[in-house]
């Protein structure tokens, strides 16, 4: 469901991480969207604790960013990039696209072989059902050695260049595996999160590694067909959960992972693939409040934020952050939703 | 004998002199390994030994000087374990030699040497450091040395490296306290390792240690804390009294 809103101004898409850009990572700016008081407040990402205390858990996403955009060669001699967002055993599911901009999509040959520089990479083998912007190919190489070894970040139009892939990571980045950060739990810097510690917020993990934003297909983009993603709910979180008081998600990937850990009612530990839509009228058994990225009204994301918070008060915050000139997507500003 | 049993050590440097040693010392101890090494043969070497003596080991080859090398070696480390408990950065570059004055210095060498002693060190760190912050555990452990604090004609940019190393770790320290993850600096003596041979070809083996005998300060340190962020490997293993 779209919202009723303007476009967003194309100079507000953050093209650089804040500390590219002269600020600390943790000064970016924080709109507070106060569902019981219907209110839209603004402050400071450091200042967070202002609004968190004692009882409060914040679950964060302790997935790492993998360079996934991979360039390979085709059995015709021409470079395309690969951007894989499910990979499970041995088959990729990959958007093959331009490797330049803007890396419109490539149709492969079936059967075709790929290769990176040095190795033979995979083989086509088809196309998802589903989504058949995703190839399907066959692929011989453990994943983590061969993405780490030739891949770069999958960048967007609006980061006009390389931008070096710690900084994509969060600071609870820890096992590889999400195709783009999940950037919600960006803005915290250690020293914020120690803070937060000593005033008595707890934190607890989930693993989900993300899949793309963009089928880099404006109409294929506007159907919002989600995928399966890798998620992983431990058992030290599940009791978190059980002696928090408000739990507040750090990323729309922790509401899919909390939620679709708890689709029969009650939290457990998960380990699986999860392909659990949520939106509007979706139930939160999990997830009380929610820290978030501003990306574009059009993304699913949007649908997901409409399962807290009504149409009215989520079209009012997103116009006053365009008024205020907040930055948009992986490297912008935030958002708590109370 | 298995007072790392359960525990993931990351060593860099590990396919010779103090390196192996400390991924020798560590594995009878009982930890997983991802050990770090640029020259493939030489790590190879090392990793079949250890697993045939029954260590889980990563082999990761790699340059510490390359950022997306630091990168991949923690990527591959938590893909393969899940985690990281004890951090050796002992990778280090010793300069050219004979050791030349400072005033000879040549200084593309000198900066490679605090890419490598100092840069790489930072950088793997804090790649890593923030799974152990979250679990509120965790060991860090850099490889520093006596010239570090005397000065010693020709030995530039190493002991600018490693007195920064002392800095790093003093600092990191003070910013670590009550978050339950140590650094140390270690002082490991003079041993008897190839680097020790092309800084000081003339010295008598017979007079220096055994790396092995060093890497027994590393299986302390990664099981207790001896209180100071310095420390010196004689005096921590030296009999009491």
């Amino acid at each position: 469901m779209t919202l009723a809103v303007a476009a967003l101004p194309p100079e507000l898409r953050a093209s650089l991480p804040p500390e590219l850009r002269g600020l600390r990572r943790d000064r970016v700016r924080l709109m507070i969207v106060d569902r019981a008081a219907n209110e839209v407040r603004h402050t400071r990402f450091d200042r967070i604790g202002e609004h968190l205390g004692t009882g409060d858990l914040l679950v964060v996403n302790t997935s790492r960013t993998l360079p996934a955009a991979i360039p390979a060669l085709r059995a015709d001699g021409t470079l395309v990039q690969l951007r894989p967002c499910v990979r499970r055993d041995g088959e990729w599911h990959a958007l093959a696209v331009e490797p330049l901009p803007p890396h419109r999509n490539v149709p492969l040959v079936l059967g075709e072989r790929l290769t990176t520089a040095e190795l033979f990479l995979g083989v086509v083998v088809g196309r998802r059902a589903d989504i058949p912007l995703l190839w399907r190919i066959a692929v011989e190489l453990p994943d983590v050695a061969l993405m780490t070894g030739v891949g770069e970040p999958i960048r967007y139009s609006y980061v006009p260049e390389p931008v070096p892939l710690e900084h994509y990571q969060t600071i609870f980045a820890t096992r590889p595996g999400s195709a783009e950060t999940p950037s919600a739990g960006r803005a915290f810097s250690w020293e914020l999160a120690i803070a937060l510690r000593r005033e008595g917020v707890a934190l607890a993990e989930v693993v989900l590694h993300t899949g793309l934003s963009s089928y880099q297909d404006d109409e294929f983009d506007l159907e919002h067909r989600l995928y399966e993603e890798w998620s992983e709910v431990p058992e030290d979180t599940v009791r978190a959960v059980g002696r928090a008081a408000r739990v507040i998600a750090v990323g729309t990937t922790v509401v899919r992972a909390l939620e679709g850990a708890a689709r029969d009612g009650t939290l457990r530990p998960w380990r699986g693939w999860t392909d659990l839509a949520i939106r509007e009228g979706s139930p939160l058994r999990v997830a009380h409040c929610l820290l978030t990225g501003l990306h574009e009204p059009q993304a699913s994301h949007w649908d997901l934020l409409r399962a807290f918070v009504g149409a009215p008060l989520l079209e009012r915050a997103y116009a006053e952050a365009v008024e205020r000139r907040y930055l948009w997507h992986e490297f912008g500003d935030s958002m708590l939703i109370l | 004998m298995s007072g790392l049993r359960g525990k993931v050590a990351i060593v860099t440097g590990a396919s010779r002199g103090l390196g192996r040693a400390i991924a020798v010392s560590f594995a009878r101890e009982g930890a997983a390994l991802a050990l770090c090494a640029r020259g493939p043969d030489a790590l190879r070497v090392t990793v079949k030994e250890l697993r045939a003596a029954g260590a889980d080991v990563l082999e990761v080859v790699g340059d510490v000087r390359d950022a997306r090398d630091i990168e991949r070696l923690a990527a591959l480390t938590f893909d393969r374990f899940g985690r990281a408990d004890v951090l050796v950065n002992n990778a280090s570059e010793l300069g050219p030699t004979p050791l030349p004055l400072l005033a000879d210095y040549p200084p593309g060498a000198f900066a490679d040497v605090l890419r490598v002693n100092v840069e790489a060190a930072f950088r793997l760190t804090q790649a890593v450091i923030g799974d152990m912050l979250r679990r509120g555990s965790g060991v860090v452990l850099n490889v520093s040395s006596d010239v570090a604090v005397s000065g010693y004609p020709s030995w530039g940019a190493y002991a600018v490296s490693k007195a920064a190393i002392d800095a790093l770790t003093r600092t990191w320290a003070a910013e670590l306290v009550g978050t339950g993850v140590r650094i140390h600096a270690v002082d490991p003596g003079d041993m008897d390792t190839a680097m020790h041979r092309a800084a000081l070809p003339e010295d008598d083996p017979a007079s220096l240690l055994d790396p092995a005998y060093s890497a027994e300060a590393f299986v302390r340190l990664a099981l207790a804390d001896p209180g100071t962020d310095r420390v010196r490997a004689t005096d921590l293993l030296a009999p009491a009294g």
